[in-house]
């Protein structure tokens, strides 16, 4: 059984189709790279996943269910979004412990997380005054706050300096020894030739390529591949 | 959902402009009843009313409870902050189902409403009794007035509250809905109550009034508590505002996708 199940998924904004009638599985134990010029629906796809928007047709299963059908979903999913997701006025330890308490975890492991992010000294600073680095690492701190078997991440290296991308790519290494699932967009092929196992690339909303690296890329690299595979657009 | 509670219950906590509402809260009642006295004692702006009667006396008391809007604005606070702050995202992807984060945040917004009033209702009573202590001619109050006032502080607090959340689930724009919700009770709703006297028995002061079970005649200046409400009606009439606007943002507002 594939950990996440696209099919036919269509998302429609007026006249314009998002996603366009997608199908994709991603296999249980694997880090996919999810590839896509912007506006290809990479972020569509994703949040349609998560239940944050309705797909028009089509259905985005985890474990073949909906999102908002999983049992306490923290525990199975942790998700890292374009928007971050925490409020500005909060501490990132208070922010953590808002959703902590919703899934019912102990705040106990808002304290592990934030030293696993290596944020446990900026633990007591108002969000506001994070740097966009310490942000980007307290949305991945909340998204293995219940420790899960599956990550959905979407361009996690966004504005990463290249300190923060190298820590980003070994934290990744570290929570997919464990036999996790990560499904990863990014724009930072190189990173994601040397990080991910499995392939996806879109383009204008529809699955142009799908498979293991060797299988997409060949012997060449992976933004060769890219780039000839959406007409250059990057 | 008593997980959800406690996570709602931290937000509402964690906030320190939640705490500005509440001390602005205790401010505003406070000032409202020290003022009020001077008001009555001075025969050009005493409305009608002195404070030798009984009913002057209730009506310092009662204000009291003019710290009810900070009410709604805790509850838009709580909901449309989600939207505002794209806090939504996190609280969506932790717990899915909307209509039960919804409901979570009705209890909170109702809880928090009501200690925001009950909290700014006492130091109001306590503004009103200092401030009346220096006008020995002072008629004393009913022995209700108190235990009515702080009743419908508990009542008002927590029925505001929710359409408070009500009122941010449909309009997602925070400023707007505070901007939008303060401009109808100081605007609009007055502008009904002048306009149609009838009607101003179901609009939310009328209704708040009405709660407050007290006793004014002084019909010159539109006000004329006797036609209204009885307390309990008036009471199930602005809870009713409450459902209806909780059941249109479930039906509406929260179908929509999250930003």
């Amino acid at each position: 059984m594939a950990a996440i199940a696209i099919s036919g998924l269509v998302k429609t904004y007026g006249k314009q189709n998002a996603v366009d009638n997608l199908t994709a599985n991603i296999a249980k134990g694997r880090i996919t790279g999810f590839l896509g010029p912007n506006g290809a629906g990479k972020s569509t796809t994703l949040r349609c996943l998560v239940g944050l928007s309705a797909p028009t047709s089509g259905t985005a299963l985890i474990y073949d269910k909906r999102y908002r059908d999983l049992d306490n979903p923290l525990s199975q999913v942790g998700t890292v979004l374009d928007s971050r997701g925490f409020h500005p006025a909060l501490t990132g330890k208070q922010n953590l412990r808002v959703v902590a308490a919703a899934a019912g975890i102990p705040d106990s492991r808002v304290d592990e997380v934030l030293e696993m992010v290596e944020l446990k000294d900026a633990a007591g600073k108002r969000m506001k005054n994070y740097s966009l680095g310490m942000k980007q690492r307290l949305a991945l701190a909340g998204a293995i706050l219940g420790d899960p078997e599956i990550l959905i991440l979407d361009e996690p290296a966004n504005g990463l300096d290249p300190a923060g991308i190298a820590w980003l790519r070994k934290f990744l290494r570290k929570l997919a020894e464990g036999g996790r699932t990560i499904l990863v967009s990014s724009h930072q092929l190189a990173e994601m030739q040397n990080t991910v196992d499995d392939v996806l690339i879109i383009n204008k909303g529809k699955l142009i390529a799908s498979g293991s690296m060797k299988e997409v890329v060949g012997d060449g690299s992976l933004e060769d591949a890219f780039l000839a595979l959406t007409g250059g657009e990057l | 959902m008593g997980a959800l509670l406690k996570s709602e219950w931290r937000k509402l906590i964690y906030a320190r402009a939640h705490w500005g509402l509440l001390i602005a809260g205790i401010l505003l009642a406070g000032l409202s009843t020290a003022v009020t006295p001077v008001i009555f004692d001075n025969p050009d702006t005493g409305f009608g009313l002195s404070l030798d009667q009984t009913q002057s006396v209730d009506a310092v008391y009662a204000n009291a409870i003019s710290a009810y809007f900070f009410a709604i604005i805790i509850g838009i606070m709580l909901m449309s902050g989600e939207f505002r702050h794209g806090t939504a995202v996190a609280t969506f992807l932790t717990a899915p189902k909307r209509g039960t984060v919804l409901a979570t945040k009705l209890v909170i917004a109702a809880i928090g409403g009501m200690l925001v009033m009950v909290i700014s209702t006492a130091a109001g009573l306590a503004g009103g009794w200092i401030a009346l202590s220096f006008f020995p001619d002072a008629a004393s109050p009913t022995n209700e007035v108190f235990i009515n006032t702080m009743l419908a502080a508990v009542v008002s607090g927590a029925v505001l509250g929710i359409i408070g959340v009500a009122l941010g689930t449909l309009v997602r724009n925070q400023m707007l809905a505070i901007t939008g919700a303060l401009l109808y009770l100081f605007v609009i709703d007055p502008i009904l109550l002048a306009l149609a006297p009838d009607t101003g028995k179901y609009l939310p002061q009328g209704l708040i009034a009405a709660m407050l079970a007290l006793d004014i005649q002084a019909p010159e200046f539109g006000i004329d508590t006797t036609a209204y409400l009885p307390p309990l009606t008036a009471t199930v009439v602005l809870l009713g505002y409450g459902a209806v606007f909780a059941g249109l943002a479930i039906a509406t507002s929260l179908r929509r996708d999250i930003e």
